[in-house]
């Protein structure tokens, strides 16, 4: 092992010292209230590492590795926690050391691997980001503009997936009606790094968040707006500390997600919003929520369209419950992942909602899916549609 | 693979079988500092598959550990002769809940949160309400009959068990008790099973009586510049004739720890606070009561009484409390946690001893925990990796249960004896209650299967 390894494996185990094993994240975690199995719980977790380190199992026994990435990512564990334990510090440093000993779940690997050399998550030509302006009615005025205040950072989701395409051309389409000064990167836009960081390997991530900040100053930009709230997250919050700075702002950056621009310009009231009369729930997407702290201008901007009703569900703001689409689950545990999806789509019908948005390309996947397979008449939408649509009518 | 596993497995169902390495430390705690790795685990998901799997533990002579959400304080849960852990928690059904009657019958799996929510949504309610209820079972609760703030009104876990499904040592299952509310028919044989920490049966479903949920409560934060006049408010209180729902107490150091992890603004310049809590049907008698009590409390010694405005307040205090235990970790690596419980007017002097034992080994001792029952928790601080610090504290523990002894208490309020308190159990109750008791476990466990090595030291 490495002296860098050990001294991060070294800081996991002091942070799982903190863990009085009161069970209280069994509570919260998604996973667990699926497979009521405490292997999948974060306490197993947390006291995996103890184990490791007292020499009571390999950190290559079977199983050891799947444990690590058999969940969500969603940090409610983490939120919940008494004792303050960071479990997800512990995870991000335990999936470090396993990536590191070549432990890493082979499709994350092949993820990585395929990120590293096509700079996005679909081993596409990374030219072809903007196909989604295609099929708009007049093209974005932020097309191939050289420089602007605002650079809109699509991801990589939004731009190579066609069921996610809807996100970006909505929100185009908003900044245009506001005449809001913004440009598009296409190819000049890479993968923001947050797959590779979640995966344990931190350091390959190096690279393109260097790329994508030096893309974003080149055009001239103060703030950079994305719509995925896991590009956001990683941003705001991972960025700082791999370029060596505290905050973003001290290279001249903001950074916002689309919601928090949105409920800004709405504020404002130079856009006319039309009525919508529906009864809606809000879903907090992980990483924009409880672990990326936008709570409010999801609401805000909901709140500014007559006749829109937003219904709580119980589990709401810093106490979501995650949508299953969360840390690559789906590729380990569909089932789980299905199951989880499952469960908080029933939430959002039991307070008798007819639409449950989200700000996410993945959660309104994930939730979609679920509506589907449940045959539930509840439709799910990404908050960008929905101002969208009170825009045009 | 040994053959009882492999007959676990083509009975039960390999899926429902863990025996990897991860699966075995993931089964080996609860939530004390002590692990020892189970053989198996069994995930049962019927009355069958239990049946199955203490008649295969029986045939081939191996330990079976029953356990919920191991939330457990005295290490009751943790297969120290390795063996079968018996994980009920995929029992989780809520199989009825009859308004009329007011009962409610569940698996035993079912997270008593859950239930509560449940029943609630009827406008029914389940009192009992440990600490741990979002992540303990009714299982566990009955097996260790569970109490928490409320049970100072309304009574613990066992008062409101009117019936059991229990499967024993040899397979069997038998049911006790029923629906009905009065039920002198033969030897008590529900509370028999309450507290019995799965060393007598393992019970896989409860009928619970429940009441009607009280409309209204306010709650009340009492600070108190000395420990003294907080435990003589809570008699002056109980001796008027008032019945408040809870009465919680917690010393100093509890209330620093919660405010470093909480920031709630609770006071740092008191020895004592009290959490009062009254409930009913009525909401001017609710009022009249609350306020009663704080004009009480004000003339006992109270430096000042918030009382919460709203329901926000009232759950922000709660949500405190319940933090309490696990708010000591960032003190110290471990904490060992008691459930002594003392005559209530004993408080003060008890207050008193657990600071001098504090004080003469040189390590932390926190107290919060019951005060109208008596019951308190007091808890040290350590770092089990130093010898000299566990050396202490099992010599402050056994001190501490003297003097609970001593003031006329006993061992445990509501956490249950384990393999924590077995060492005190003979002082606690004297060899002819062990022999007599020993004698019930061995009629109803003749191999000494069910969870062995718990609760009862061997004669």
């Amino acid at each position: 092992m490495t002296k860098a390894i050990a001294e991060l494996q070294r800081s996991a185990e002091e942070e799982a010292l903190y863990c009085v094993r009161c069970g209280l994240c069994l509570s919260v975690c998604p996973g667990y209230r699926e497979s009521l199995n405490e292997t999948d719980s974060p306490r197993a977790r947390v006291a995996l590492v103890r184990a490791a380190k007292e020499g009571l199992l390999e950190v290559s026994s079977d199983g050891y590795s799947t444990a690590f990435f058999r969940c969500l990512l969603c940090g409610a564990c983490t939120f919940v926690c008494p004792s303050g334990v960071a479990v997800d510090r512990i995870l991000e440093l335990t999936r470090g050391e396993l990536a590191s000993l070549g432990l890493l779940p082979q499709a994350l690997a092949d993820l990585d691997a395929r990120i590293a050399e096509y700079r996005n998550i679909s081993a596409e030509a990374n030219e072809g980001r903007l196909i989604w302006v295609d099929n708009l009615p007049t093209p974005p005025t932020g097309l191939g503009k050289e420089r602007a205040k605002v650079a809109y950072f699509v991801g990589c989701v939004s731009s190579f997936f066609p069921r996610s395409y809807k996100v970006p051309q909505s929100l185009v389409q908003i900044l245009d009606l506001a005449g809001v000064d913004y440009a598009l990167l296409g190819g000049a836009e890479w993968c923001c790094g947050y797959p590779m960081f979640i995966d344990g390997e931190p350091d390959r991530a190096r690279e393109l968040i260097h790329h994508n900040v030096e893309a974003v100053r080149a055009m001239g930009a103060q703030k950079v707006v994305t719509t995925c709230p896991s590009c956001f997250h990683f941003w705001k919050h991972s960025y700082p500390a791999a370029l060596q700075v505290d905050r973003m702002e001290d290279l001249g950056l903001e950074i916002q997600h689309a919601t928090e621009f949105l409920a800004d310009l709405l504020e404002l009231g130079d856009l006319k919003l039309h009525e919508l009369r529906q009864n809606v729930t809000y879903h907090d997407p992980c990483d924009l929520g409880r672990k990326g702290g936008v709570l409010e201008a999801p609401r805000r901007i909901l709140a500014q369209i007559p006749g829109l009703r937003l219904v709580e569900m119980p589990e709401n703001r810093d106490s979501s419950y995650c949508c299953g689409g969360g840390g690559n689950l789906e590729s380990f545990a569909p089932e789980m992942s299905g199951a989880v999806a499952r469960k908080r789509i029933q939430q959002a019908a039991a307070v008798g909602a007819g639409t449950l948005v989200s700000a996410c390309q993945q959660c309104e996947r994930t939730l979609a899916n679920a509506a589907r397979a449940e045959h539930m008449r509840i439709r799910v939408k990404d908050i960008t549609e929905v101002v969208l649509e009170a825009l045009e009518e | 693979m040994t053959d009882w596993i492999q007959e676990l497995q083509t009975t039960i169902g390999a899926a429902k079988v863990l025996i990897s390495p991860i699966d075995r430390i993931a089964y080996s705690f609860d939530s004390t500092f002590e692990q020892q790795l189970p053989d198996a685990i069994v995930l049962p998901e019927t009355n069958e598959e239990v049946s199955a799997a203490v008649r295969i533990a029986a045939r081939y002579d191996v330990p079976i550990v029953p356990r919920g959400m191991a939330s457990g304080l005295a290490g009751g849960s943790i297969p120290t002769r390795g063996g079968i852990v018996l994980s009920l928690t995929r029992m989780n059904r809520i199989l009825e809940i009859d308004k009329e009657n007011m009962t409610a019958t569940v698996q035993a799996g079912v997270v008593t949160a859950d239930l509560q929510a449940e029943v609630e949504k009827l406008g029914l309610f389940y009192p009992p309400d440990p600490s741990s209820i979002k992540q303990s079972t009714i299982g566990g609760n009955v097996a260790c009959n569970a109490g928490g703030p409320r049970c100072l009104k309304y009574g613990v876990t066992g008062d409101y068990v009117l019936g059991l499904t229990v499967v024993l040592a040899d397979g069997r299952l038998v049911k006790t008790g029923g629906k009905a509310i009065k039920y002198v028919t033969g030897f008590n044989m529900n509370q028999f099973f309450v507290g019995s920490e799965g060393a007598l049966g393992v019970i896989t479903e409860v009928i619970l009586r429940l009441i009607c949920k009280p409309p209204y409560a306010r709650t009340a934060l009492v600070h108190f510049p000395t420990l003294e006049d907080a435990s003589q408010s809570v008699h002056a209180v109980l001796t008027r004739g008032l019945v408040p729902a809870t009465l919680e107490l917690l010393d100093e150091t509890a209330i620093e720890c919660i405010e470093e992890a909480m920031h709630l603004g609770l006071p740092l310049d008191v020895e004592a606070i009290l959490l009062v809590e009254c409930d009913g049907a009525d909401k001017e008698s609710v009022n009249r009561e609350i306020d009663t009590i704080a004009d009480i409390c004000l003339q006992t010694g109270a430096s000042r009484v918030d009382v919460a405005r709203n329901e926000e307040e009232r759950a922000e205090l709660w949500r405190a409390r319940r933090s309490v235990s696990p708010s000591l970790a960032r003190k110290a690596p471990n904490k060992l946690g008691e459930d002594i419980t003392v005559p209530r007017s004993a408080i003060p002097e008890a207050a008193r001893r657990l600071k001098a034992i504090s004080d003469k080994h040189g390590l932390p001792i926190v107290i919060f925990g019951h005060a109208g029952d008596g019951n308190l928790h007091p808890n040290i601080l350590f770092d089990k990796r130093d010898p000299e610090q566990w050396q202490k504290v099992e010599q402050m523990v056994g001190e501490i249960f003297a003097l609970a002894l001593e003031l006329g208490g006993t061992l445990s309020g509501e956490h249950g004896i384990g393999t924590f308190k077995l060492p005190y159990m003979r002082q606690a109750l004297g060899q002819a209650s062990i022999n007599i008791q020993w004698r019930v476990k061995q009629a109803m466990d003749p191999q000494n299967i069910l969870n062995p090595g718990k609760v009862l030291p061997e004669p």
